[in-house]
């Protein structure tokens, strides 16, 4: 499951901080993970930190606001399922909201995301729906999401379209030379030499197939074009 | 305020200190008063590459702690008064200091330098955090290379989450030769994938092994080498200067060579 680390919600941003990604993790990933997705918030919006069941205290609380202002964005609600962090939280001046919010699911709904940026090496953007990315994905960067990936640009990294097992996905990039490529459970390696044109690459039986760009509306079974 | 500078590269061993060295030397001749900060704390080699290593009496940590002064800790070089060491510590290691102190040995230098240099150590742990923290500019040094260049392009991503914008890149230790075999990456191929500005190239030469164990930088040489000239033409462009790159393709431009070279495509 992909879980996004910012998600728009009615009033601003939700700033998600998935359980499985350990806090050194984390402060590693969300300046940069700020920066790829600045163009798709606006500055001084509100922002409500997601923690379910991490315990923040005042450091990692201070340090998140820290980042949040550098880019013009301000913590306004902490939501938690802990004591410990609602109390920090609180200490803090952020309004609290205590107990259990509805897991953040992968759905068709969610809205597509645009960036415009290198993922360099080191970079992973997650994404519950599908992801449009001007620029380049990197040897060592990756794009994990649960619908499809267009790359308008070289893709160098690994990328992987359907994380939630969805095979009818599909990875596009103006360059082919992926390190590897996943689309649901199937994994593939991309030839050794790209080709010059932009492909397509999709599920087909078992294995994941490669078509030019130009033919895949008209041989790819069920092609999305 | 002078210009503060980390020169970084990720992966270890591709020529930090050796730029460092090289540059510091070559701005001073042009004029300017440069301090080099070693922040490889543990593992410090700036003072050998510059010769200085019997001369250093008190580290960066002494000046911190508050048992000496600054100018006490900076070693001079005789041969180029403008320029000043601060001295890492060897017998610690890199959580000895953080990344606020550096902030602040970094400000106290830059008042009275024009240039504070930071030679930061390999990796992306906490030795790189305070080498980057007090930076304004880096300096981006990688080979030809796939993994310098992976980990190198890691690096542009965390000094870009860190703020810092103006990063420029040094291609180190190219071999012409190989290059047109088509058996290294050429400058070409690691500017496409890092996207960063060029600073400057710099070809392989033994030369700057024999400088490296002498503790004399390249650029003080009368007759300057070829890697000497490209470390020189760094620091002039750092000026603001513009300055053509080297040609190092030069020998291999001829005819047969051209031709050589289409057909192996």
């Amino acid at each position: 499951m992909t879980v996004p680390l910012v998600q728009p919600n009615a009033a601003g941003l939700d700033l998600i901080l998935p359980p499985e990604l350990d806090w050194q993790h984390l402060q590693e990933l969300l300046p940069q993970y700020f920066r790829i997705t600045e163009s798709w918030w606006s500055a001084s919006s509100p922002v409500r930190v997601v923690a379910g069941g991490r315990v923040l205290d005042t450091e990692h609380l201070q340090w998140l606001t820290d980042v949040l202002q550098k880019q013009e964005l301000i913590i306004t609600t902490v939501q938690t399922e802990v004591r410990a962090t609602a109390v920090a939280a609180a200490m803090a001046g952020y309004s609290v909201e205590q107990g259990m919010v509805a897991p953040v699911t992968a759905s068709d709904a969610a809205p597509a995301l645009y960036l415009v940026h290198a993922v360099r090496s080191g970079v992973e953007i997650r994404h519950p729906g599908t992801v449009v990315l001007v620029g380049d994905v990197n040897p060592g960067g990756c794009i994990v999401a649960d619908g499809d990936i267009l790359v308008w640009g070289r893709l160098r990294g690994v990328a992987h379209a359907g994380a939630n097992g969805d095979t009818q996905r599909v990875i596009m990039a103006l360059e082919m030379a992926a390190t590897q490529l996943r689309i649901g459970e199937q994994v593939a390696r991309a030839p050794t030499n790209a080709a010059f044109y932009p492909e397509v690459a999709c599920v087909q039986g078992n294995a994941i197939v490669l078509y030019p760009a130009r033919d895949f509306g008209r041989t790819a079974p069920g092609g999305v074009f | 305020m002078g210009r503060i500078i980390v020169i970084t590269s990720g992966k270890g061993g591709v020529g930090k200190t050796t730029t460092t060295a090289n540059l510091g030397m070559a701005l001073t001749r042009m004029g300017r008063t440069v301090a080099l900060m070693d922040a490889d704390f543990g593992l410090r080699n700036l003072d050998l590459l510059l010769g200085l290593e019997n001369r250093v009496v008190y580290t960066a940590l002494e000046v911190l702690a508050g048992d000496c002064r600054l100018e006490q800790a900076l070693v001079r070089d005789k041969r180029q008064p403008g320029l000043a060491l601060l001295p890492a510590a060897q017998n610690r290691n890199k959580d000895a200091i953080t990344p606020e102190q550096m902030q602040k040995l970094a400000a106290m230098l830059a008042e009275k330098f024009d240039y504070v240099l930071i030679d930061c150590p390999a990796g992306i742990e906490s030795g790189f955090k305070n080498a980057i923290a007090p930076a304004q500019e880096a300096l981006l040094v990688t080979t030809p290379e796939i993994a310098a260049v992976r980990d190198a392009d890691r690096v542009v991503g965390l000094l870009e989450a860190h703020g810092i914008r103006k990063i420029a890149l040094i291609v180190n230790r190219i071999r012409p030769q190989m290059v047109q075999a088509n058996n290294m990456m050429s400058v070409a191929d690691v500017q496409e994938i890092l996207a960063i500005p060029l600073a400057g190239l710099v070809p392989d030469d033994e030369r700057v092994i024999i400088s490296t164990n002498r503790g004399e930088p390249l650029v003080l040489e009368a007759n300057l080498s070829l890697p000497g000239i490209a470390f020189n033409n760094i620091a002039r462009r750092l000026e603001g200067e513009k300055v053509p790159l080297l040609d190092l393709d030069a020998p291999y431009n001829t005819l047969i060579g051209r031709l050589r070279r289409f057909f192996s495509r």
